[in-house]
């Protein structure tokens, strides 16, 4: 029975002029942004190979020099993409792509990507993640709201009732209809999706991508079945088919225009960061003179001078048998990181705040949850930026103690006219970054794959639960 | 007639609940925008205020310490000595350059939260002060502001929509259009009193809870200025509604079942204010691509150590560019801070050509999009409005042009005070030049605003009149 009425609602779909027109729409849309993004991928990749190598090479090529102007010299880490971000840019047009690690200062990521484009950009980008966050839904909307509401318009409602057809097979057996000419849709979306994959990864899907493809599809899947459900639910509870379109442009609406933009607002009054003007001061303050003002450089020079004079056993400086300005510069360093972790550490985590925020909306307007889980796993969330700006800054860190332990142990008596050779440069280990696995972005982001879980599953027991008892006319 | 007509219908709307509930929806996003807009605003301000003190706190302390100097004390250190220029000009006397919010800035945030909206200009090179962008999680930017302009962009269109998908349609489906038209009534004119009753309620709504927001939030519209501006602000939005009231009549117009009305219209909107956006975004970035900040960043690298490496060459060819800094006394190989401005000179020259294909691109996107927008109102609605509200692109780059001036101004009233070594004294400190912001040209203003305007007026009088065609060959029978 199930399968006589998913036939019947399938080929009517097929049948239908609107369906087939705004299904080209959607895979032409699909097309374009995956092949755009495919580009968009393989060109970043190409430059962020070349700066990479290049970075290294200006470090490695530097002259004899005192190694704190090699440190201050510095080199630049730029981040780099995974291959599923070309489904999904998420934050990567709004956050810097490089830093500079330098010595005395962990600095900001430079240079946001949508700085360079033009106002237009802030109506959205054209991503496959968008096509199948807002369109697709739509195009569910489009096929179902009539499901039951129209049937009940044209009295049919009442003849399939009159000839024992249990409601619940009636449900399913729509909902499968629904899925077969959805299915129609997604399968060369998936095929063009996945040879644009192969074009842009050049010929070859490494493992992580593939398993993060997978569960994307999977969080995917599941917010089209939630959309199913909400259409079939609402279309045999609405009066009129009318209604039940316009019920169900109302929810699109919220959950997909008013929705992200409304919540970015509460987050930002809930957990408000601050400027980063008074985010430098404050930092530039403690640097200066301690986080409790009682703590100037000065004084921590002199107390670091008695105790290492006092550890040597000698009187004077002159006399120690290290150098006392690279250990004072290192000092200053760790005192450095200290306020860092902090100040950054805190930022971090209002930022994280807002962020919760938006997946506990995903309650309420599922696309929260979508949207959040889609980026986590392409690899453009927040966690994924700060999980790279994290390993940048300990090799900055690194970086930055090796300059400093090779002016303390091998400067002596010699501070500043001290030159180290070009060997010292090759100690120093590439910078290389390891993305996190698919199983820590999954474990990121078990929130909203839950959320998006339970909306799925409720919202089709809820189609099958009203639908029981709904009327027949 | 029409007025009977209008009258009419305004009793029969205020009877629907639909008008209340989208009243009462409307007067709450507009208030939620309103103080979303003027809470940045304030944010700015704040900002603004503390990056001042911190300048008159800064200069108080040089002048103090300039005091005890002159008074016999000593220097602490040469890097921090305010009686130095080039200390002066890049550490201690520094002053903000500033662009302050416009009147209507809380009313559209636009682009204001990507682009810096102060720098702390110096002697150095530009590059060194001009990212300083604020503090913001880049998941809200990517979601975008919830303020006026945003309000207006989206939601009032499918405000206008809700009222108006089903004008004649429903009409027709409760068989009361046949009634009506059976008396002495055209149907466009009663299409028309219809459509006004509704233009005179949401724009009435829309002015009045905007100005009221706009005031709320501390807004002024005393100033010429701010009322100059709030006009514009009016007139597009006004426009802006009546292209989403002629595309409900031209779809009312084709004569089909209300679901079919509010299925086309909801596609239309879709398409104008999601797709076309979306999509000449993407066209523009493929035509015109903004090349890498990366490979900008290693430019600069690669020409800074390439000026580093000719260190004493690039002096003699400095000093034979600005004679005006020779002095009789010879000039020393090894002087750090004249070999230092030379390199300097020398990085910016070689790394001018990339900073201005960055540029150039830029502009050749901006010039793009600027003729494509009248592809799509809302683009044209969303640019106008910035532009409006102070917050667009074309204010922002006229910002950066006086900052550049001033970074001009900057340089040369310091460098031959740097080259001479002369000794500074407090009372120099006041004399300093200091950043005046002077406001974009109102007639340049008014001509991006006027073309803005024509281009929603264009589509309105077409869909519009194309509209009011359709509707003579309208029947009314079910």
């Amino acid at each position: 029975m199930i399968k006589l009425i998913a036939r019947k609602e399938f080929t009517e779909m097929l049948r239908d002029g609107r369906f087939r027109l705004a299904a080209a729409i959607v895979l032409v849309l699909l097309l374009a942004s995956l092949l755009m993004g495919g580009q968009h991928y393989r060109e970043l990749k190409r430059q962020h190979e070349l700066a990479q190598a290049e970075t290294r090479e200006q470090w490695l090529r530097q002259p004899a020099k005192n190694p704190h102007s090699a440190a201050h010299y510095g080199v630049y880490a730029f981040k780099p993409r995974m291959l599923p971000s070309m489904l999904d840019r998420g934050i990567d047009s709004f956050v810097g792509q490089s830093v500079w690690l330098e010595a005395h200062k962990q600095n900001e990521f430079k240079y946001r990507p949508a700085q360079d484009s033009t106002a237009v950009q802030r109506f959205g980008e054209l991503t496959a993640s968008t096509v199948l966050q807002l369109l697709i839904p739509l195009l569910i909307i489009l096929l179902s709201f009539s499901t039951f509401a129209g049937e009940r318009e044209q009295g049919t409602l009442r003849q399939l009732i009159s000839v024992g057809v249990r409601q619940s097979d009636l449900v399913w057996g729509k909902a499968l209809g629904v899925s077969g000419a959805l299915g129609l849709l997604l399968l060369p979306a998936t095929i063009i999706g996945v040879s644009a994959l192969l074009l842009a990864s050049g010929g070859a899907l490494p493992g992580a991508s593939l398993s993060r493809l997978a569960w994307m599809s999977i969080g995917y899947l599941l917010y089209f079945g939630l959309f199913i459900g909400l259409s079939l639910t609402v279309s045999a509870r609405a009066s009129s088919a009318q209604m039940a379109l316009v019920l169900l442009l109302g929810f699109w609406v919220i959950n997909g225009v008013i929705a992200p933009r409304a919540v970015a607002d509460i987050g930002r009054r809930l957990y408000p960061t601050p400027s980063a003007f008074s985010f430098q001061q404050t930092i530039d303050r403690e640097m200066q003179s301690g986080p409790d003002g009682h703590d100037s450089a000065d004084k921590r020079t002199t107390a670091l001078r008695e105790r290492v004079l006092k550890q040597y056993g000698v009187d004077r400086v002159e006399a120690l048998p290290i150098n006392f300005a690279g250990l004072s510069l290192q000092e200053s360093e760790e005192h450095g990181n200290l306020i860092f972790d902090r100040h950054y550490g805190d930022l971090w985590s209002r930022f994280e705040q807002q962020n919760r925020l938006k997946w506990w909306t995903g309650l309420l307007a599922p696309m929260m949850a979508m949207q959040s889980f889609s980026m986590g796993l392409a690899g453009t969330d927040m966690f994924h930026h700060q999980d790279f700006a994290a390993a940048a800054e300990s090799y900055r860190r690194m970086l930055i103690r090796k300059m400093n332990d090779d002016l303390t142990y091998n400067a002596v008596q010699k501070d500043f006219s001290y030159q180290a050779q070009p060997d010292l440069w090759q100690t120093v280990d590439e910078f290389r970054y390891q993305a996190p696995s698919t199983r820590i972005a999954l474990i990121r982001q078990r929130t909203s794959l839950a959320i998006l879980a339970t909306w799925c599953l409720t919202s089709l027991g809820v189609a099958i639960l009203f639908a029981r008892r709904m009327k027949v006319d | 007639m029409i007025k009977t007509i209008m009258r009419h219908e305004w009793r029969s709307l205020l009877l629907d609940r639909t008008l209340w509930f989208i009243t009462t929806l409307f007067a709450l996003l507009i208030g939620y925008g309103a103080s979303n807009g003027s809470a940045w605003v304030a944010f700015q301000q704040t900002a603004l205020t503390a990056a001042q003190n911190e300048e008159r706190s800064r200069y108080s302390q040089a002048q103090a310490e300039l005091a005890r100097i002159e008074q016999g004390g000593k220097a602490s250190s040469a890097f921090t000595n305010p009686r130095l220029p080039s200390v002066a000009a890049s550490r201690a006397g520094t002053r903000y350059a500033i662009l302050p919010p416009s009147p209507l800035a809380s009313l559209s945030v636009g682009q204001s939260d990507l682009y810096p909206y102060y720098f702390k200009v110096s002697s150095q090179s530009r590059q060194t002060f001009l990212n300083n962008e604020e503090v913001e999680n880049p998941a809200n930017l990517l979601a975008g502001r919830f303020d006026l302009s945003f309000v207006i962009i989206y939601i009032f269109p499918l405000l206008i929509l809700a009222l108006s998908y089903n004008l004649l349609s429903a009409e027709r489906e409760q068989g009361t259009l046949q009634m009506i038209l059976s008396q002495p009534v055209r149907l466009r004119d009663y299409v028309l009193g219809k459509v006004l009753v509704r233009t005179l309620i949401i724009l009435s709504l829309t002015f009045g809870f905007s100005i009221a927001g706009f005031l709320i939030s501390g807004g002024t519209i005393t100033t010429a200025e701010g009322f100059y501006r709030l006009l514009l602000w009016m007139g597009t939005v006004g426009v802006y509604g009546a292209f989403w009231f002629s595309l409900a009549i031209l779809v009312n117009g084709a004569g089909r079942s209300s679901a079919t009305n509010a299925l086309s219209l909801a596609g239309l909107w879709l398409l104008f204010v999601l797709l076309i956006p979306s999509i000449l975004n993407l066209v523009v970035s493929a035509i015109h691509p903004v090349p890498s900040r990366i490979e900008m960043i290693q430019a600069t690298r690669r020409a800074s150590t390439e000026a580093t490496t000719k260190g004493s060459a690039l002096m003699a060819r400095y000093l034979e560019d600005h004679p005006e800094l020779v002095t009789d006394r010879e000039v020393d190989p090894n002087d750090f801070v004249l070999r230092t401005l030379a390199i300097q000179a020398e990085t910016e020259r070689l790394v001018q050509p990339v900073i201005d294909h960055f540029d150039q691109q830029t502009f050749r996107q901006q010039s793009l999009i600027d003729r494509w927008r009248f592809l799509s109102p809302a683009i044209v609605a969303q640019s106008t409005l910035n532009d409006v509200a102070g917050t667009s692109f074309s204010r922002y780059r006229h910002f950066l042009r006086l900052v550049e001036d001033f970074h001009q101004r900057w340089r040369s009233h310091f460098t031959p005070l740097i080259v001479r070594r002369v000794e500074l004294r407090a009372t120099d400190y006041e004399n300093f030049p200091v950043f005046q912001f002077k406001e974009e040209s109102q007639r340049g203003l008014l001509r991006r605003v006027l073309i803005g305007l024509f281009g929603l007026l264009v589509p309105v009088i077409l869909t519009g009149g194309f509209g009011f065609r359709v509707l003579r060959r309208y029947s009314i029978g079910g």
